[in-house]
C-alpha cells in the first residue's frame, strides 16, 4: 500500500488495512457514534434536528391533536385573524389555518422522503455502475444524467407532471426524477476515487465478483457524501413540492399542502395575510432545518468533501 | 463551522428569494368573473401568458387630449387567444372585439335587441323571411363602404360547415341570406325563429367582417371592423392598441369620445386592482370579490355591480353509474346549500338560484324544489337508489378559481350525507378536453352572456345539444325546447320554457347554483361607462376627465 493510494482512497477506512477484507461492523458503529457526537456539537444542526422532530411529530400525531377538522367550513368566521380560537386565523372558507398547517407537515415530509427515496434508488446505482465500469456505459449514463441536470429543476418537474397529470404521487415521481442526476454524479465521483484504491484492487485480484466489490467495498465508502446530499435534497424536494402545489400541480384540494395554501393565501394577502404567512413560515423552517442538519452531517462525515456536494435550487 | 453556517444561510436567503421569484413570476390565478364564453367546446386552449404592464408610456399622450378624450388604459385578466370573431371563444378577445366590430342588431342597456348596422327590419306573415334595412352611412375602418354583400359574406362564412365557426349552431334555422340591394338583406328561415335577433346579434361572435381581411389572412391579427375604435396594433409589451374611428356611424353624436383604448393584460386580480388604485390603468374587468366590501368607501375606485345573465352550475355524468339514476342526482342537488356556495365563492356578489335565468327578467322562472342542506331527504334518496360509498370526482380548473372554492364547499356539504368528493383541478384546456371526452364524474363551470332562454337551455339540455356533455336525454324536454324555439307568441314561448326548466331542474340535468353579479371597476376620471348585464365591454360612450 502506498501513500498515494491512501490519498486516493480518502477517509478513515481506507487507511486501515483491516477494512480491505470486508465491512467492518464494529468499526462502523464507533464511527457512527463519532458522527453523532460531531453533529450534536453543532448548534445549528441541533436546532434543525429539534425542528425536524417537531415536524415529524406533527406529521404523525397531527390529525389527532389539531383543534379543528381541516376541512371544516365556517363561512361566518372566514378570514378572521389569529386569536385564541384560531391561533393562525382562518382562511377564505373559515377553515382553521393552524390545523391545516399542522396536517400540511405530513404532505411535505412524505413527499420529501419519498421523492428523495426515488432519487436515491435511481441515482446511486447509476452512479455506482457508471463510476465502476467506466467507458461507454459511463458515457451513456452520465450524458443522460447531464441532459436531465441541464434542465431547470422546476421546469423539468412541471414537464413530467404535464405528462403524468397533477397529483401527489406524480409529484413525488417528478421530484424524484429531477433529483436523480445529483445522486448519480456524487456517487460516480466518489466511486472514481475509490475504484483505484488498493483494497478494491486487492478484492479484484482475489477474484471477488463485481457485484460483491460494489456492494461490500465501494458502496460503504461512498455513503458519506450521499447521506449529506440526501439531507440537503430533502430540503429542496420539500421546496419543490411547495412550488408544484403552489402552481396547482401537486396535492389536490381540499387536502392541505403548504404550497397550495400559500397560493390561495396570495389573493387574500391584503385582508388576511396570515393565510399565506404561516404556511410560508412552515416551508422556510422546514427547509432551514434540513439544511442545518445536512450542514452538520457534512461537517461530521466528510469535512473535505464540501466542494463536491452539489446543490440544486428549484428556481 | 461558522463560515459554513454563514454560507448555508446565504444559500437559504437565495432559496427564499427563489420562492419569492416563483411567487412573482408564476401566475396560476385568472380573473374571477369570466366563465365560458357561450361557445367553448371547440376551443383548443386558452393562452394565459403573463403580461407585464405594457402601455405605461401611452398614458402620457392623454395629457394633451381634448375634454372627454384621451386614451383609456383597460386592464383585462386574460390575453385574447385570437382576434377572428367567428373563431375565438375567449371572453378576453370579445372584450376587445366588442369595440371594433358591429353586428346587425345588438343588445341594448336592458338587453332587448336594438338596431346597429341594421336600421330596421320586417318579418313576413309566415315568420319565415326577415328583411333587414341597413344603414347607408357605414364605412369599414379601411375606408370601403359597408354594403349588404358584407352581411351575406359574413353569415355565409359562419354557416359554412367546413369553416367550423363557433356560432354556426345559432344559424341552424337560416336557409339562405341574400342581398336584395346594397342596403337590404333578406334572411330566409326553415322554421319560425322568434329569437333570430338574439341569434345574430347577442355578441360579437356573429360580427359582420369584411371579405378582404379574410382573403388576405389578416383577420386574426389585424381586424378591420365598423365599430367605434380601429385596431392599431397588438404586442406583448404594448398591449392591444385601438384608436378612435373618426368615420364611426354614430360620429354625428360625437362618438366615440375617447381618442383610443389600450388593452393591457394583468392576470392577477390583486395586481390589477393595485394598478387601478395607483392610476396606472383606468379600468379593470374584474375586482377580487373579497375586496368588494373594502372598496365601497374607497374614493380612488368606482365599482359597479349589476345582476347578470351568467350562471354557475355543475353537472353529473349521466353516462356513468350511479349518476344515470335520477335519485342520485336529486340527492346531491338537495344535500347542497346554494346560499353557502354563492357566499363562499362570490362574497355576497351573487344570488343563489335553482334555475338558470336570474330573477327580474321577463324569462326568469321562480322555481326552487330543493330544500337547502336537506340531508334527511338526500340520504333517503340515496338509500332508495341503493347507493352507498359514493365518491364523486369533481372536474374544476384553477383558471377559474371560484370553481375550486365551490368544489371544496360542496365536498364539505356532501360529507354530511356520506358522499365523498375528489377534486380534480386541471388547467382549462385539459378541463375542456375532459369535458368533451366525457372523462368526468362531475364538471363545474359557468355560462356567460346568455340572453334568450334558448341560449340557456337548448345546447345544454336537448339530447342533440352541442354542449350536452352530461348526457341528459329527455324526449319531453327535447319536445318542449323544439316547440319553444319556433313559438312566436312570447307568453306561450315562456310557458314552454318554464315547463322545460321544471324538468331540467327536477331531473338535475344541471344542478344550478347561483347567478353572479357582473362587476367592473374604474377610476373616478372615467365617466359614461356602464357595467352591462351581458358583460359586453363597450367604451363607445366613455369619457376621461383628467
Amino acid at each position: 500500500m502506498t501513500s498515494g493510494d491512501e490519498g486516493l482512497a480518502r477517509g478513515a477506512q481506507a487507511s486501515d488495512p483491516s477494512h480491505d477484507a470486508g465491512a467492518p461492523i464494529a468499526e462502523h458503529r464507533s464511527r457512527t457514534h463519532a458522527t453523532v457526537e460531531t453533529v450534536l456539537r453543532n448548534r445549528l444542526a441541533v436546532a434543525g434536528l429539534v425542528i425536524l422532530a417537531v415536524l415529524v411529530l406533527a406529521a404523525i400525531i397531527g390529525p389527532w391533536v389539531i383543534p379543528y377538522e381541516i376541512n371544516e367550513i365556517d363561512i361566518a368566521n372566514r378570514l378572521t385573524g389569529p386569536s385564541t380560537d384560531h391561533w393562525f386565523g382562518t382562511d377564505e372558507l373559515g377553515r382553521d389555518v393552524f390545523s391545516r398547517v399542522v396536517v400540511g407537515a405530513r404532505v411535505s415530509l412524505v413527499v420529501g422522503f419519498v421523492a428523495v427515496g426515488i432519487a436515491l434508488i435511481l441515482g446511486v446505482p447509476i452512479g455506482l455502475i457508471s463510476g465502476f465500469y467506466g467507458g461507454a456505459t459511463d458515457s451513456t449514463l452520465m450524458r443522460f444524467m447531464d441532459i436531465l441536470f441541464s434542465l431547470p429543476a422546476i421546469l423539468l418537474a412541471i414537464a413530467i407532471l404535464a405528462v403524468l397529470g397533477p397529483g401527489i404521487v406524480n409529484a413525488m415521481i417528478a421530484i424524484g426524477i429531477v433529483y436523480t442526476p445529483i445522486f448519480a454524479r456524487i456517487t460516480r465521483g466518489s466511486v472514481l476515487t475509490i475504484r483505484q484504491s488498493v483494497f478494491v484492487r486487492a478484492a479484484e485480484s482475489l477474484g471477488a465478483t463485481n457485484n460483491r466489490i460494489l456492494r461490500t467495498h465501494i458502496l460503504p465508502n461512498v455513503m458519506a457524501p450521499i447521506i449529506v446530499q440526501t439531507s440537503l435534497s430533502l430540503a429542496f424536494a420539500i421546496l419543490a413540492e411547495a412550488a408544484l402545489s403552489f402552481l396547482g400541480l401537486g396535492v389536490q384540494p381540499p387536502e392541505p399542502a403548504w404550497g397550495r395554501m400559500l397560493a390561495e393565501g396570495r389573493s387574500f394577502f391584503e385582508q388576511a395575510p396570515w393565510m399565506a404567512i404561516f404556511p410560508g413560515l412552515a416551508i422556510v423552517l422546514t427547509v432551514m432545518a434540513f439544511n442545518f442538519v445536512g450542514d452538520g452531517l457534512r461537517d461530521a462525515l466528510d469535512p473535505q468533501q464540501r466542494s463536491v456536494i452539489e446543490s440544486r435550487g428549484v428556481g | 463551522m461558522n463560515g459554513t453556517s454563514r454560507s448555508r444561510i446565504g444559500m437559504l436567503v437565495m432559496m427564499i428569494l427563489a420562492i419569492a421569484l416563483i411567487v412573482a413570476a408564476c401566475d396560476s390565478g385568472e380573473s374571477v368573473d369570466t366563465g365560458e364564453t357561450t361557445t367553448t367546446a371547440a376551443s383548443g386552449g386558452e393562452t394565459t401568458t403573463t403580461a407585464g404592464e405594457g402601455g405605461e408610456d401611452t398614458t402620457t399622450t392623454a395629457a394633451a387630449a381634448p375634454e372627454g378624450g384621451g386614451i383609456l388604459i383597460a386592464a383585462q385578466g386574460a390575453e385574447p387567444d385570437r382576434l377572428d370573431p367567428h373563431l375565438t371563444s375567449a371572453y378576453a378577445s370579445f372584450q376587445v372585439l366588442e369595440n371594433v366590430y358591429d353586428t346587425l342588431v345588438q343588445p341594448g342597456p336592458d338587453l332587448s335587441m336594438e338596431p346597429a348596422l341594421a336600421e330596421s327590419w320586417e318579418i313576413s306573415d309566415d315568420n319565415l323571411t326577415w328583411t333587414f334595412t341597413l344603414r347607408s352611412d357605414v364605412v369599414w375602418h379601411n375606408g370601403r363602404a359597408f354594403t349588404a354583400d358584407d352581411v351575406v359574406y359574413s353569415y355565409d362564412r359562419i354557416m359554412d360547415p367546413d369553416f367550423g365557426a363557433n356560432n354556426a349552431f345559432r344559424f341552424a334555422s337560416i336557409e339562405e341570406v341574400t342581398a336584395v340591394d346594397a342596403t337590404t338583406v333578406a334572411i330566409q328561415l326553415s322554421r319560425p325563429t322568434p329569437n333570430l335577433l338574439v341569434n345574430i346579434g347577442a355578441f360579437k361572435g356573429m360580427a359582420i367582417v369584411p371579405r378582404e381581411i379574410v382573403e388576405d389572412g389578416t383577420i386574426d391579427t389585424n381586424p378591420v371592423g365598423t365599430g367605434p375604435f380601429r385596431f392599431v396594433s397588438s404586442s406583448p409589451d404594448q398591449g392591444i392598441v385601438l384608436e378612435r374611428n373618426p368615420d364611426y356611424w354614430r360620429a354625428s353624436e360625437g362618438l366615440p369620445y375617447l381618442d383610443g383604448v389600450t388593452f393591457i393584460q394583468i392576470p392577477d386580480p390583486t395586481v390589477k386592482l393595485t394598478n387601478l388604485r395607483s392610476g396606472e390603468v383606468d379600468w379593470v374587468d374584474t375586482v377580487p370579490p373579497q375586496q368588494l366590501a373594502a372598496l365601497e368607501g374607497d374614493s380612488s375606485v368606482v365599482v359597479q355591480r349589476v345582476p347578470g345573465g351568467d350562471y354557475h352550475y355543475f353537472a353529473l355524468n349521466q353516462n356513468r353509474e350511479p349518476f344515470n339514476d335520477v335519485r342520485v342526482r336529486q340527492a346531491i342537488a338537495t344535500a347542497i346549500n346554494r346560499e353557502e356556495i354563492a357566499e363562499a365563492a362570490q362574497f355576497g356578489a351573487a344570488t343563489a338560484n335553482q334555475t338558470a335565468i336570474p330573477a327580474g327578467t321577463f324569462w326568469s322562472y321562480d322555481y326552487a324544489p330543493f330544500t337547502a342542506s336537506d340531508t334527511a331527504a338526500a340520504t333517503a334518496l340515496l338509500e332508495e337508489a341503493g347507493v352507498s360509498d359514493l365518491t364523486i370526482e369533481f372536474l374544476v380548473t384553477s383558471d377559474f378559481p371560484e370553481t375550486v372554492t365551490q368544489a371544496q364547499v360542496i365536498a364539505a356539504q356532501l360529507d354530511a350525507i356520506g358522499v365523498g368528493v375528489e377534486i380534480r383541478d386541471v388547467d382549462f384546456s385539459t378541463w375542456l378536453d375532459a369535458q368533451g371526452g366525457g372523462d368526468f364524474d362531475a364538471f363545474m363551470l359557468s355560462w356567460i352572456g346568455n340572453i334568450d332562454p334558448d341560449d340557456f337551455y337548448y345546447a345544454q339540455h336537448h339530447s342533440t345539444g352541442g354542449f350536452n356533455f352530461q348526457g341528459y336525454n329527455s324526449p319531453e324536454v327535447d319536445q318542449l325546447l323544439d316547440a319553444a324555439r319556433v313559438e312566436t307568441d312570447q307568453n306561450a314561448r315562456k310557458a314552454l320554457y318554464d315547463q322545460a326548466a321544471t324538468l331540467i331542474v327536477d331531473e338535475a340535468s344541471y344542478t344550478y347554483l347561483y347567478n353572479p353579479e357582473n362587476i367592473n371597476a374604474w377610476g373616478p376620471q372615467v365617466t359614461g361607462y356602464e357595467v352591462r348585464g351581458d358583460n359586453a365591454i363597450r367604451f363607445v360612450e366613455t369619457q376621461l376627465q383628467r
